[in-house]
């Protein structure tokens, strides 16, 4: 036993000569209360609303299971949360159908340009998933150029393309959004797998399909597994889509939407919140469960390099394969540039070339612009700091509660952003005892709650890299905590800060789902505006703006990939 | 019954991305040699020479770019590898972390389409040949098993199938020193069980040594040597092999007669046995040689008495058990490196930093051709 600091004198007399440093006690607490008070609570109040009747005030002696009933007896309801199940459910296999094979392709055949269909394949997940639906309007709808061009073909044999609006609308464009998820994660897996598990199967006698049957497909399918879970939930919150597309095929967020914004009914929408929560929550119950268990550690020490296929017909077969997804999933943005220079696009061509579209922008949305920067920057810088403190505290100091803490941070990530909204309504709306209603602060809270997970994930992983040592070395080389954690640990972790605050702020300037619910006039950003504007059918006005979102985000993201020290990839992992 | 296998003239060439000619990397050039059936047949080297691109071409992992792989008439080279009817033990086991050990062991048989008792019948035999029948019954997944018994496992899983040959890359290089002295001769007593013909790739050659039957010794994609182990310890070709299989200290000299060499800087003539002159011919008296002396074949003593000795100083002394090991740095013209000298006991009146003399036993030592030993 060291006696350094401590001095016993005389009978259970202690002196402690060092003093306690509490730094850490308050940089801890603040991200620990901003959980509690902005995302937990509001929770709760969401949760006790959805017990109370429509229009009813706060009241907690009459809880009734109206709210919950409607799902039995409304049609409305009843379709609304079926065909949540039903776009949900296809998306996933869609996504999984698309994304395996083009992940094997790109990774085990030999074709050309493989890097840039990996690069290319991120844009979909980058690009806000609202613009792709509208653009699909543009190509597929009524009067959609695609749609003119098959009808055309169709015609003599009675046949007619069926409309992009409505279920097959938003199944396709959700397809086209999520499949990189499944893509890259298939992409990853498929190229960095042991090979040595493949070779000694083939030296056990196995030819190539029964190794790719028992072997490398068994092994990533946990992985997958996960990614198609995501893409599950991610389909099932998505707002952007069925509200541009879906007409009268209702979804739970656009329900939601509805009941907000046509009847300010808090309480209703609580209830359909709390079972789009119930919902994604099965999921990630049972990813959780059935699925992390059983991802294995297939990294291999000795790195051998994969054999590729050669075979000609296969390597054709691939690319074309890849190079039309690629191309699916890239139409709209091309088509948005393209239509951001016109008055019109009905039928084959575009009408009437003008620069007005852009023209106007300084005039109509200077505001919004500022808006969404300002919005998006302040969200961003908070959410970063937020992020990487909880990620330290629940890595590092793994407290009492650490698994719950963890729980409860990456909760909004599967969340839908409508139910974050509905949640800050509810809590912080007209009547309650903090008033938010139509602020900046209600926006940047949101984006915050939203978006930390990205941050917190991304500085998880680089801290679980980090070996303790080099901290304890700090320590004991004299440093007091703050020091050690300014000095040491966010230099090393840094990389990881900045790729989740990059991968937050592309995402934020896009965010449309939490924000339609909780703008003001004073507060509306670019996506809302554009939503606007698809709404009014003004689609020439939308694309521009929307080309104008492309080319920052873009950017942003090209130079953050040219820097190879950023991995973006973490942040989007559960 | 086992054939033999025959290397001729194996070329193996990688070429790198850049298609310029420095790019290419040549890792076997003219490999020629035969393992006879039944063999345990170590290939040793350090790493990059060769050893492992040779063990993946026999499997058929690699494809080589010239030459044939002969077992018995055929030539292996054209049959893919899922046809070969190999067995491979690799370095890290790759054992499936998603079958349990009945199903790593059996995956050979499945492929094979044998019916499920016979599939049982011959787990459990091969499970009982490893000494694994306990494992078995409680049937785990491989990351639950200690590192000698995932060993054993990837050995039970490469044999279950009654290959032609068994191959092992490394096999010992996961575990721990005394596993690893410990599994060396159960490898051995299953080899010798089973009678397949092996190859046991390593880098260490007392492993070599204590497992094979006969060994080759490779450097940079040439076999420099084959023999038993005693063979390549009692009489190397050449100075690589002569330092690579156990230590050799090298002395600068001249051949001074049929016998004799006189070493550099010294007076000293030292008289060599006809069968260790290893110069295979081509050095002829008054030419440059190198004379060689295992440490055990040298002398250290504080004063030099007979008047033969080389003055030195110690650097270091080890007590390895043994014997003791004193190291001693000579004038550089004589020997670059350090001279490692085994002692039977410690040299009571020497001590660290001392000068010393060394001096040659009676008739013990080699002669090779001067070539630089840069292992």
């Amino acid at each position: 036993m060291s006696k350094i600091g401590i001095t016993t004198t005389g009978m259970g007399e202690t002196t402690v000569n060092l003093k306690k440093d509490h730094t850490q006690f308050f940089v801890f607490v603040l991200p620990l209360l901003f959980i509690l008070f902005f995302l937990l609570y509001p929770i709760l109040i969401t949760v006790l609303r959805s017990f109370m009747g429509t229009g009813s005030k706060f009241n907690l002696s009459k809880l009734t299971l109206s709210g919950y009933e409607k799902f039995f007896t409304t049609k409305l309801y009843t379709s609304s949360l079926k065909n949540s199940l039903i776009v949900a459910t296809s998306v996933t296999l869609g996504t999984i159908l698309i994304g395996v094979p083009m992940g094997y392709f790109v990774a085990r055949v030999k074709i050309p340009g493989k890097k840039l269909m990996l690069s290319l394949g991120i844009l979909p997940m980058i690009m806000p998933s609202f613009i792709g639906a509208f653009s699909w309007i543009i190509l597929l709808g009524n009067n959609g150029i695609l749609r003119y061009a098959f009808n055309f073909i169709l015609k003599p044999f009675g046949l007619e393309m069926p409309s992009i609006y409505g279920m097959f609308g938003m199944i396709f464009c959700m397809i086209l959004t999520y499949f990189p998820y499944v893509f890259l994660l298939a992409e990853g897996a498929f190229s960095g797998a042991n090979a040595l598990l493949e070779d000694a199967a083939m030296l056990m006698g196995a030819r190539k399909l029964r190794v790719f049957r028992t072997i490398t497909l068994p092994l990533i399918l946990p992985s997958l597994g996960a990614s198609a879970l995501l893409v599950f939930v991610r389909a099932i919150g998505n707002f952007g889509i069925p509200a541009v597309i879906g007409r009268q095929v209702y979804t739970l967020p656009t329900l939601i939407y509805f009941r907000v914004n046509g009847f300010v009914d808090y309480n209703g929408a609580s209830s359909i919140a709390v079972v789009n929560c119930i919902i994604t929550g099965l999921v990630l119950w049972f990813q959780k469960s059935y699925v992390k268990k059983r991802e294995y550690e297939t990294v291999s020490a000795t790195h051998t390099e994969i054999k590729q296929h050669e075979h000609p017909v296969a390597k054709i077969l691939a690319f074309l394969f890849c190079l039309i997804i690629l191309i699916l999933s890239l139409a709209p943005q091309i088509t948005i540039i393209v239509m951001s220079f016109f008055e019109k696009w009905y039928g084959l061509l575009p009408e009437g070339f003008t620069w007005e579209n852009y023209a106007v922008i300084p005039r109509t949305s200077s505001k919004e612009l500022f808006n969404s920067f300002f919005l998006s920057m302040s969200a961003t810088l908070l959410s970063a700091l937020l992020g990487s403190i909880l990620a330290y505290i629940t890595e590092r100091k793994k407290p009492f509660g650490a698994g719950f803490l963890d729980f409860a941070i990456m909760l909004p990530f599967i969340l839908p952003g409508t139910v974050v909204s509905v949640a800050l309504i509810s809590a912080f709306a007209r009547g309650s005892i903090i008033r938010l209603g139509g602020t900046y602060t209600i926006i940047i809270i949101s984006y915050m709650i939203r978006r930390t997970p990205y941050t917190y994930r991304s500085v998880v992983a680089s801290l679980s890299q980090l070996n303790p040592s080099l901290e304890e070395a700090s320590t004991i080389a004299g440093a007091s905590w703050f020091r050690t954690f300014r000095k040491v640990s966010v230099p090393l972790i840094l990389p990881g800060i900045v790729s989740g605050a990059i991968l937050t702020f592309t995402t934020l300037l896009q965010e449309l789902s939490t924000t339609i619910l909780l703008y003001s006039p004073k507060t509306r950003t670019i996506p809302v505006q554009i939503y606007i504007q698809v709404a009014e059918n003004s689609l020439g006005r939308a694309s521009a703006l929307s080309t104008v979102l492309f080319i920052v985000v873009f950017i942003v993201v090209y130079f953050t990939n040219k820097s190879r020290k950023f991995s973006m990839t973490s942040g989007f992992k559960m | 019954m086992s054939l033999s296998l025959a290397y001729q003239n194996v070329d193996k060439v990688y070429q790198s991305r850049g298609k310029k000619e420095s790019a290419m990397v040549h890792a076997l050039k003219n490999v020629s040699f035969t393992i006879n059936p039944g063999e345990l047949f170590c290939l040793l080297g350090p790493s990059g020479c060769g050893k492992t691109t040779l063990l993946r071409s026999t499997a058929g992992l690699e494809d080589i770019t010239g030459g044939k792989i002969l077992y018995g008439d055929v030539d292996m080279s054209i049959i893919p590898p899922y046809k070969r009817n190999i067995g491979m033990v690799f370095q890290s086991f790759a054992l499936y972390p998603h079958m349990n050990l009945f199903e790593n062991v059996a995956y050979g048989l499945r492929v094979r389409k044998l019916p499920n008792d016979e599939v049982r019948k011959k787990v459990e035999a091969v499970m009982e040949l490893v000494g694994l029948q306990e494992e078995l019954k409680r049937n785990p997944f491989p990351t639950a098993l200690s590192g000698g018994q995932q060993q054993r496992v990837a050995i039970a899983r490469a044999l279950v199938y009654d290959p032609e040959i068994l191959l092992l890359d490394e096999p010992l290089a996961n575990l721990d020193a005394k596993l690893r002295r410990y599994m060396r001769a159960e490898i051995r007593r299953i080899q010798k069980a089973t009678n397949i013909t092996t190859i046991f790739v390593t880098h260490d050659q007392e492993e070599a040594m204590a497992v094979g039957d006969r060994l080759a010794v490779m450097k940079r994609g040439v076999v420099e040597q084959i023999g038993t182990s005693d063979e390549l310890y009692t009489a190397p070709d050449n100075t690589f092999v002569a330092n690579f299989i156990g230590k050799m200290n090298f002395f600068k000299g001249v051949l001074s007669g049929e016998k004799t060499v006189r070493i550099d800087e010294t007076r000293l003539s030292v008289t060599v046995e006809p069968q260790n002159i290893r110069t295979n011919g081509l050095a002829m008296k008054g030419d440059k040689v190198f004379f060689g002396a295992r440490p055990e074949m040298l002398e250290v003593s504080k004063n030099n008495e007979s008047g033969n000795g080389i003055p030195g100083k110690v650097i270091i002394i080890q007590h390895l058990g043994q014997v003791v090991r004193y190291e001693v740095v000579l004038d550089s013209d004589i020997t670059v490196q350090n001279v490692e000298i085994d002692m039977p006991h410690m040299v009571k009146e020497i001590s660290e930093n001392d000068h010393v003399f060394i001096k040659v036993r009676e008739g013990r030592g080699f002669v090779f051709l001067p070539e630089v030993s840069n292992q």
